[in-house]
């Protein structure tokens, strides 16, 4: 045993570590940068906490987007999603005074429409894109329809009781430091990672994504794990549009959400996780989220055009997918 | 004669793995020449040298009595070796010449030149003794012709040296006749071919010599000639003699525990009866195309809708996907095992316990110590060879990876197992060894069915065999009734006298 251990780590293979972590040692190398040109301005506790906070509701779409992308799928109503399960519940209570009620709804609409994604294109083979591009449309234009084009504010009259669901967002822990959002994202991190690698489902996810067919024949019921995955995305969907709605205290039915779904896509692929399937994971996730929330950040404490993130942000993933495939192109030669 | 390809002390390695220890190799213009040894022999790492596809570590390379340096003369490489790959790469979807032209097509001014391509196309296949149309869509031929397409592709570039890896792999007999006979036109035309197979008897009928690699290094070589039978050059392979005796015995078989009545599915099979008892191992073959693969992907689960019954120890069960199958106990083991086999992201441990993953968790958390017993139990009893069952499945030798899909299907437990062309591409010690272990298993109780187109290994293995053709079961013979040529003979249509 001693001996297989030692020849194994003089045979540690550093490539192969830097590209399972690139995300991690990119967003450290870019802490150091940030801090080298900021100081104190950017690491200071209340800018850190900002970050975090800031990018919590993407962070927590994110996760289920990579989970959704390692089964070899992707997800675009993400963004219409958040702004639909918002506003149900607030819709629901303002109407019933219950803010569990509410949680339940907006859970049950991200659920649903997971779940319909994920039977139109596992047991309908309609191409994922196509499935969750038709949902985005769909989905915005009822929550359009809904609320006329304007937005649903929840009910602050203490007759009715609801207003502390500010609190589910606004409260901060340890000494008025950490916003709970930040503690959700990073819990639902946690307990998304022990699906993937420890449950069943979670083999089956990755096993579905690099070899469907293989998959299939290993008796895995393909259909019914690509389903309950979109199902398990649609649900953080549902958190993360709790999230919002309870840190503004209203949803808006044309603005909210928007560009969600490309903003999770893209946390996700600078995370690591192959567009193609079958490879991925959710702290990549975290750490690619974290490195879109750094850079935006840093150019806005450096005072850049705010026109400009986009721009630095495309470079950024565009770069992210080019070292993946340079280095899956050296893996392929030995 | 001169010599096309001279290959010297070429040495490889991948990390602390050394696949070749000082290789030499000799290849004659006008010749074919076998390179032969079991999966992991160095084979294909010698071949991807010579096809530029891996860069040596040692050792030197001469082509046309020129030395060549892998890094600058690329081009001189690739215009020289044509390297026909088991896993072609045509375009269906494009015609012959189209194919052919691929990358360097011929242009006048800004429009394809198709005129020029189709003649010279037409002029090449002419050259191989092939008569068909360079219009052809590639998508329409059969297997060989799709190779011989390939070939035509290496000449169009000049190729002196054609690699053929495992070309009658996936032929039937009156398809190798074929490929042979375009083998030979090129053979006579000062074409070098190296011919890499499992089956020694094509060697012996069509290879001028032979080179036998074991474990990195070159363990005989030679001129084939009468002297030299199947024996001898087996015996070089593995390394010691091996028992083609006859291992099959009769056995005491039980009541029927799966039963196929008038199955049909639309283009693939139809009005199919069978039957298989508790011990039993039974054997399927036919030809490409015989529908018995698309058969058996029904049976267990993975071709539906189909119409029939199939009836698992007594009761009708609707087979609409590959749980209920496992839920009835039924394993599969599918051909191409690049494609169906293996999940290449995932680790040797939890490629082998996939379908079991739910019945090794506790509280929705898979086991660790569950899924390490059960993989360390399949290693010692199938004799996989692993150093360390956490790294890739794909970091394991074809054999190695074969013995895993079927420890795959025999962890669910299955009284029944179906395995689709199990030995295809592995070499003769391993077969062997999965023959002793497929007979073993059904004296303890399983019933098997093979799905085969080896006679050889029908013979070695089965109780009972039905032939198919075009769809139908056409023959069912028993142990005692299997000869090469009644198979074939009924496998390709024909009918026995009673």
């Amino acid at each position: 045993m001693n001996s297989i251990k030692s020849i194994n780590f003089k045979n540690f293979n550093y490539r192969q570590w830097l590209m399972e972590n690139s995300a991690l040692v990119t967003l450290v190398a870019l802490v150091i940068i940030a801090i080298l040109i900021q100081g104190d301005t950017f690491l200071n506790t209340r800018n850190i906490v900002n970050i975090l906070l800031n990018n919590a509701i993407i962070g927590i779409i994110a996760i289920g987007m990579t989970m959704i992308i390692i089964i070899g799928g992707i997800d675009l109503s993400v963004g219409s999603l958040t702004a639909a399960c918002g506003l149900v519940a607030l819709w629901v209570m303002n109407t019933t005074g219950n803010i569990f009620l509410g949680f339940m709804a907006a859970i049950a609409v991200g659920v649903v429409v997971g779940g319909i994604n994920g039977t139109l294109a596992s047991r309908f083979r309609i191409p994922d894109f196509i499935v969750t591009l038709g949902m985005m449309r769909i989905i915005r234009s009822l929550s359009l329809h809904y609320a006329r084009g304007g937005g649903i504010m929840i009910d602050r009259s203490p007759e009715l009781g609801v207003g502390g669901f500010l609190a589910f967002s606004g409260t901060r822990i340890f000494g008025g430091y950490l916003p709970l959002p930040v503690i959700y994202w990073l819990a639902l991190a946690v307990l998304m990672t022990i699906v993937c690698n420890r449950t069943a489902l979670g083999r089956h996810m990755y096993a579905v994504g690099s070899n469907e067919r293989a998959a299939n024949l290993s008796a895995v019921n393909v259909k019914r794990v690509k389903t309950y995955i979109y199902m398990i995305a649609g649900a953080l969907v549902g958190v993360a549009a709790l999230v919002e709605a309870s840190r503004i205290g209203s949803m808006n039915s044309a603005s909210s959400g928007t560009f969600y779904e490309l903003e999770a896509i893209a946390a996700v692929i600078i995370g690591g996780t192959a567009i193609s399937g079958g490879r991925g994971r959710i702290w990549g996730t975290v750490f690619g989220t974290l490195i879109i929330g750094v850079i935006n950040n840093l150019m806005n404490l450096m005072q850049l055009p705010s026109f400009l993130v986009g721009a630095i942000q495309g470079t950024i993933l565009i770069l992210a997918v080019l070292l993946q495939q340079l280095a899956s192109k050296k893996e392929k030669q030995f | 004669m001169s010599v096309a390809v001279e290959m010297k002390a070429i040495k490889k390695s991948f990390g602390a793995n050394y696949v070749l220890k000082g290789v030499n190799f000799t290849l004659e213009k006008g010749s074919i020449h076998a390179l032969l040894g079991e999966n992991g022999a160095g084979k294909s790492t010698l071949m991807n040298i010579l096809g530029n596809v891996v860069l040596k570590d040692e050792g030197s390379i001469i082509i046309d009595g020129k030395e060549i340096d892998q890094l600058r003369d690329q081009k001189v490489i690739t215009g020289k070796i044509g390297f026909i790959h088991q896993e072609l790469s045509l375009v269906n979807d494009l015609n012959i010449f189209e194919n052919l032209y691929l990358g360097s097509e011929l242009k006048k001014g800004f429009l394809l030149d198709k005129k020029t391509m189709e003649s010279k196309s037409k002029e090449v296949l002419t050259r191989m003794g092939v008569n068909i149309h360079p219009n052809t869509l590639v998508g329409e031929l059969n297997p060989s012709y799709k190779q011989v397409t390939e070939i035509a592709r290496a000449l169009l570039k000049e190729a002196q040296v054609i690699i053929m890896d495992e070309p009658t792999a996936s032929l039937t007999d009156v398809e190798i006749e074929g490929i042979f006979k375009v083998i030979q036109t090129l053979k006579e035309q000062g074409i070098a071919i190296i011919f890499i197979s499992h089956k020694l008897n094509e060697v012996i009928q069509i290879c001028d010599s032979y080179t036998i690699l074991r474990d990195g290094d070159v363990v005989a070589t030679g001129k084939v000639g009468p002297e030299i039978t199947e024996r001898d050059l087996s015996t070089h392979m593995v390394g010691r003699e091996v028992s083609s005796d006859d291992i099959y015995s009769e056995r005491e078989l039980g009541e029927t525990v799966l039963e196929i009545k008038n199955l049909s599915r639309e283009r693939e099979y139809k009005n199919i009866n069978m039957y298989l008892r508790k011990g039993e191992i039974l054997g399927v073959t036919g030809l490409l195309g015989d529908g018995r693969t698309e058969l058996f992907a029904s049976v267990y689960g993975a071709n539906a809708p189909y119409e029939g019954e199939i009836v698992v120890n007594g009761q009708a069960v609707k087979m609409n996907n590959t749980n209920t199958a496992k839920k009835n106990k039924i394993g599969y083991v599918p051909k191409n095992r690049k494609e169906n086999g293996i999940v290449p992201d995932l680790s040797i441990k939890e490629n082998l316990v996939l379908p079991i993953m739910k019945d090794i968790s506790s509280f929705g958390l898979i086991s660790p110590q569950k899924q390490n017993s059960l993989t360390a139990q399949y290693v010692k009893k199938l004799n996989i060879k692993v150093s360390d069952t956490k790294n890739k499945i794909t970091s394991l030798s074809g054999g190695n990876q074969q013995k895993v899909v079927l420890s795959k299907a025999l962890c669910i437990d299955p009284k029944v197992l179906i395995l689709d062309n199990p030995t295809q591409g592995v070499d003769v010690g391993a077969k062997m060894e999965i023959y002793r272990q497929i007979i073993s298993l059904a004296e303890q109780g399983y019933s098997f069915i093979v799905l085969s187109n080896e006679v050889p290994e029908l013979q070695k293995t089965c109780d009972r065999v039905y032939v198919m053709f075009n769809g139908e079961v056409r023959h069912e013979l028993l142990h005692d009734e299997m000869d090469e040529e009644t198979i074939m003979l009924i496998a390709t249509g024909g009918s026995i006298a009673e």
